[in-house]
This record gives C-alpha cells, structure tokens and sequence, in this order.
C-alpha cells in the first residue's frame, strides 16, 4: 500500500539527523564494500593473469603424464594431426613451443637452481608476456631465434648472481642420459615480471640450443596455446581434445594446471564475504535500534491508527517500508560514488608501488586495476536489503503488537 | 433499532495484583441516531465504557453488541475491521497522524477501505468543507490549532459514514467557543446523515447540547435522561 510508504518516507525526515546517520552509515558501508570487491577483483584478475602470461598460458598440450612428472623424459614430438588441430580450432591466437628443465646457473659468484625454459621467441611473444617483461634499460634485448646461444635472466637474479647484460654464466643440469650437460651463454637481456617468484627461478634460452644441450632431438616439453579469452578455455580445449584423439597427449587448461589459483581466488572471495558479514552484522543492529528508537517515539500515533482500524500487519509494513527508504537513499548515496570511483580507478589504476615488494609476492604487479562486474553491484546491494530487512523485522513486529489502548495513554 | 446494547458489563482492572472495578454491570441501550453523552465524575468509567464499545478494550464480564456484531466473538484483525467500518473515534487530542496533511488524515480512512482515489478525493473534501476546513486541508496537523485539529478529527470519523462516532471528551482541550462550534458540526452531521454520537464529558456546554444524558458513577449508572 502507497500510502505505508508514503508516511515511512515522511517519517525519515522527522529526525534527519538520525537518519542521515543511518543512510550515511549504510552508504559507506555498501561504498567500501564496492571498493573492496573491486579491488579484490582487480588483485584476483591480475594474479590470474599474470600466472598465465608468466608460466602458464591458457592451455597447454604435452604428453600425457608431464604435469605429473616434468622429466625430460617425458618430452614428446607432436604429431601432424596436432598441429593442424591447433592452427584449425577456433578461438586459438596463437601457440609457441617450450623445453623445460631444471638446471643450475652459476656466476663467479654464486649459483641458483633455476627452470632452464628454451623458447621460440617469435612464438614466444604471442603466448606470454615475457618479451614485454623485458627491461631495455638495462642494456639488453630480447632473444632474436630459437637458435640463440644466450640467457635472458630476471633483473632480479642477476643481482643475486652479480651478472650484467654481456657477461658469461654457465648452465649446468642433467641431460636425457642423465648425463651432466652445460654450456657458458652470455646475458642477453634482463626481465621482470609482476612475480617475484618467478623471477627468481625463471630464466630462458633459445629452444633449438637447449634441445641439443639435452639430447632430445627435435622433442619438445609442451606447446602453450594462448587463446582469446582464459575464462571460455574448456569449449577450446574440449575441441582440441576430440581434434587429437591420442590417449599420449594430454591437453590442459590453465585451471587444470593451476588449481590452487582458483582455490586462491576462491579464498580470498570468502574471506571478503567474511568481512563483509561483519561489517553489516554491526549495521543491522544499528538499523535495529534507530527503528526502535523511531516505533517508540510515535508510539502515540500507532496507537490512534490502530484505534482507527489500521491493521497489525500494515503498521508493520509501515516500519519495513521506512526500513526499506534508508536503505535505498543510503544505497544511491553509496553506490553512485562508489561506481565513479571504482571506474576511474579501473583507468588509473592504483599504484602500489610504495609497497612494492609484498604486492609482488602476490604476482599481482605494483598497479592494481580495480573492475566492478554488474553482478557484484546488484550482491552488494542485496546484501544492503538484506541486512535492512532483518534489521526491520523485530523493530516491525513491536509496532504490529501495540496495544492501541496503551499507546493511546501514552502521549 | 438498537445501535449499542450493552448487558451487564463489568471491566476490572489489574494494578499491582490488586483488582480495581471500572465499570460494575452497566446495562445501556443506544438506539441508532442518538446524540448521547456520558458525564460523571473523574475515574466513574467514562473512558472505559467507550474503550469498551470501540472494541479497544474487552470487557471482563457481560456482553457487547454494536450494530449487531458481538465484539466479544472477534479477533484482534476483525476488531481492526470493525472499527475502521464502523466506528469513528475522536479522542481528547493528538488524533491525526503527524506527517499527513488534512485531506490526508481524512483519506486514509478511506484507502484503508479501498477506495478509488478519485472517489477518496471527492469524499475527503466534501467532509472537510462541512466541517468548514476547505481552505486548510492542505495543511500538516502542527500548523492548525487544536480546534481545527479536533474538526479535521470528526471529518475523519465521519468520513466513511460509520454507524457511530465515539468521541472521549472531544472539547476538552478547547475553548468554549470554539468547543461549542465543534458540537454544532457533530450536531449537523447526526442530523443530516444520522449518524449516532456518543460522547463522554465534563463539559456543561456538551452536556447541555446533547440529546440525553447519561451519568455514571463509580462504574454504575445513575441517571439516565432523555431531552426529546
Ligand atoms: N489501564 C488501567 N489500569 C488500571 N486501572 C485503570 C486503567 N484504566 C482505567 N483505570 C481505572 O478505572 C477506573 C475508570 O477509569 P476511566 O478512565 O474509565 O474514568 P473516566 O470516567 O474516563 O475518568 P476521567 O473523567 O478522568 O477521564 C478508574 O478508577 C481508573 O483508575
Ligand atoms: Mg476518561
């Protein structure tokens, strides 16, 4: 009924000050939570992101058992069908060879153990970020051909190794044979990623230098495809696995590959559903007692209206609708704000670089770009309801149960 | 026809454990267009006698019939029912809902029945002239004077032509004049749409202006007086 509504939007404005702090508190609740929905996206994204633009690309094909066991051994030359399947599948851009294999680099001065990657550059540019990740201003450039007898090693582990752009390191690890192998490459060029691990543990070599380094003629490790979009993976990957019939190949997505990713992502969403239940735990009670405080200061004139036939349930829905005004007038005064904000963020971005190294930790990069989806704009903006709404409740239910005779006393 | 038939009704009230009679077994007929009052003595049972037969409160023992519904048998929401279609009440004053306008408090009533708007309108309009308020009805119940608050209050009791209007002392925080001109609207409105009035009062002025007269004291009735 419009007119319940009606008096529940006349009685906000009785005592602005008190509602004001209730839609105030209300829209700063559901502006923070549009914050940090956005920005957990945007950590979520990145991370997710930059795993696949480091390491894992969008899926990846390799023979079966390799993920289990990344052993040279278990290096594969892929078929003819196969590579035909990978230029002819829809939503495929691109895909690159790599060999890997753990290893040893050592400088003068120290040594690492490191994941020796052998790459196609060209390949290489269209699957990951690695050639972007380059630092030109440290001298170097990107490898040119797969036959490229040089290093490209994190800026990071140069450090640690005391090398530079030019300088010779050795590579050392074990071979098909399990005989030791190695070779002195010179730095050709330095990189940093958005993950610190990675750097620490990633450096790369021409794929044709390292094949013959390891024995393995013109095998390979893996071919990592990159695709249009990494969250409509699965219809690609289901193609490619009817495409290529081979019970010794296995084709895996990024999710397969990196399940505690999505674990992550999971978490990190539960631990902010966790926070945001607190938060509005708090807000119902405040709501509660301003409702409260609003039934009893008017207890006169629900009792005149149920004197004058109102019934329970429409005093009742009086005191919800008022309910439902504050939650709305602190939703708009949240949301509108909290969409502009988030949106010229989502074009800065936030710079996180004072706090550099814990964010790169994260693999997320020192920027963050928060992104709001719709979807998370119409959740917050139910749990506010939600949170108004059982906030209503026994404030709505104690005006329903007035006893019009008592009221009528109380003035 | 019997408007009102009360039979032996008694009403005790409970305070801290000890029971305080309010009304003793009063047996009261009002036929339908009577213009009554009830007068007697602070505490004699005016206010519960009317409680009683407005369905806002239940009598402990005897029976109540008001326009040929036992109230006794109904349900809090059957009350609710009864008395938006039935009765109008005014009270001795804080009568209208604070935030609506005049024509407002006078509609309600009506929406809460369910009327059209265009038809809410015209009715709420049309009471609020014949209690003389046409030019105020837009108005909020704080920026009108007690007398127009309490004219604004019959509008709305009358409003949806009720079978009774109980008021509990309606000139009680009035001036004579203004008191006086309250009662001839009522007077107007018994006359015209017969509708039946019973008031209770301390007020010479109410007293001397209804139609008959009933006393109470101490929970029983008295005297009972017809004018006509
Ligand atoms: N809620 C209550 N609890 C206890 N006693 C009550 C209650 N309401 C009324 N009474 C008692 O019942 C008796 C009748 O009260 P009532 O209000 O009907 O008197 P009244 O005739 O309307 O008086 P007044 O002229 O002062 O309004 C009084 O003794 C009063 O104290
Ligand atoms: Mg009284």
């Amino acid at each position: 009924m419009k007119i319940f509504f009606l008096i529940g939007w006349r009685n906000l404005w009785r005592n602005k000050r008190r509602s004001l702090v209730v839609i105030s508190s209300i829209a700063l609740g559901i502006f923070a939570m549009m914050f940090s929905m956005a920005l957990m996206n945007g950590l979520n994204n990145q991370m997710v992101e930059n795993t696949i633009s480091t390491s894992l690309g969008h899926i990846a094909v390799q023979r079966a058992g390799f993920q289990d066991d990344m052993k040279l051994q278990n290096s594969f030359s892929p078929s003819e069908t196969a590579l035909q399947s990978l230029e002819q599948t829809p939503g495929i851009l691109a895909y690159a060879p790599r060999i890997q294999l753990e290893g040893m680099i050592r400088s003068s001065e120290a040594s690492r153990g490191v994941l020796i990657i052998g790459i196609d550059p060209e390949k290489e540019k269209s699957v990951s970020g690695i050639a972007e990740y380059l630092l030109p201003d440290q001298g170097g450039t990107f490898l040119l051909n797969r036959g490229d007898r040089e290093l490209l090693i994190s800026k990071t582990l140069a450090e640690k190794l005391d090398l530079m752009v030019g300088d010779k390191a050795v590579i050392l690890f074990q071979d098909v044979d399990r005989e030791i192998s190695g070779a002195a490459l010179n730095v050709r060029g330095l990189y940093q990623s958005p993950i610190d691990s990675f750097d620490k543990y990633v450096i790369y070599t021409g794929l044709d230098t390292l094949a013959k380094m390891a024995g393995i003629g013109n095998r390979i490790s893996r071919i990592v495809v990159r695709t249009e979009n990494r969250d409509a993976v699965d219809p690609v990957a289901a193609h490619l696995r009817a495409a290529v019939p081979d019970p010794g190949i296995e084709i895996l997505t990024w999710k397969d590959m990196a399940p505690n990713l999505l674990s992550a992502v999971a978490l990190f969403d539960a631990m902010m559903y966790i926070f945001f239940a607190i938060i509005f735990t708090t807000v119902v009670f405040s709501i509660a007692n301003v409702l409260i405080m609003a039934v009893m200061e008017r207890f006169h004139e629900i009792g005149v209206m149920k004197s004058i036939g109102t019934r329970p349930v429409w005093i009742g829905a009086m005191v919800v609708f008022e309910a439902v005004n504050l939650a709305l007038a602190g939703l708009i005064a949240g949301v509108v704000p909290g969409l502009l904000l988030v949106g010229a963020l989502s074009v800065t971005g936030i710079d996180f670089s004072f706090y550099m190294e814990s964010v790169r930790v994260w693999g997320t990069g020192a920027v963050v770009y928060p992104s709001i989806k719709p979807m998370d704009v119409w959740v917050s903006a139910l749990i506010v309801m939600g949170t108004t709404l059982t906030a209503a409740v026994y404030p709505a239910v104690k005006a329903a149960r007035i006893k019009p005779l008592e009221a009528l006393h109380f003035i | 026809m019997s408007m009102i038939v009360l039979e032996n009704v008694e009403k005790d009230y409970l305070h801290h454990g000890k029971k305080i009679p309010a009304l003793r077994g009063v047996s009261l007929i009002i036929q339908s267009g009577e213009f009554s009052a009830l007068a007697g003595p602070s505490g004699s049972g005016k206010t519960t006698l009317l409680n009683i037969i407005g369905g806002l409160d239940a009598p402990t023992a005897g029976s109540v019939t008001v326009d040929g519904t036992a109230l006794t048998a109904l349900s809090p929401r059957e009350l609710a029912d009864m008395r938006l279609r039935k009765i109008g009440f005014v009270f001795q004053a804080y009568n209208l809902i604070p935030v609506l306008s005049a024509l407002e408090n006078v509609e309600y009533v009506l929406l809460l029945q369910g009327l059209e708007k265009k038809e809410r309108r015209e009715r709420a309009e049309a009471v609020l002239t014949e209690v003389g308020l046409q030019d105020l009805m837009r108005r909020l119940p704080h920026e009108l004077s007690g007398g127009q608050q309490q004219r604004v209050a019959v509008a709305r009791a009358i409003v949806s032509a009720p079978a009774i209007v109980l008021a509990d002392e309606p000139t009680a925080n009035l001036d004579q004049k203004t008191g006086a001109m309250l009662m001839d609207i009522m007077h107007e409105m018994n006359l015209k749409k017969g509708i039946t009035f019973l008031f209770s009062t301390h007020d010479p002025m109410v007293m001397e202006r209804s139609e008959r007269l009933i006393r109470l004291s101490d929970g029983n009735i008295v005297s009972d007086e017809s004018k006509r």
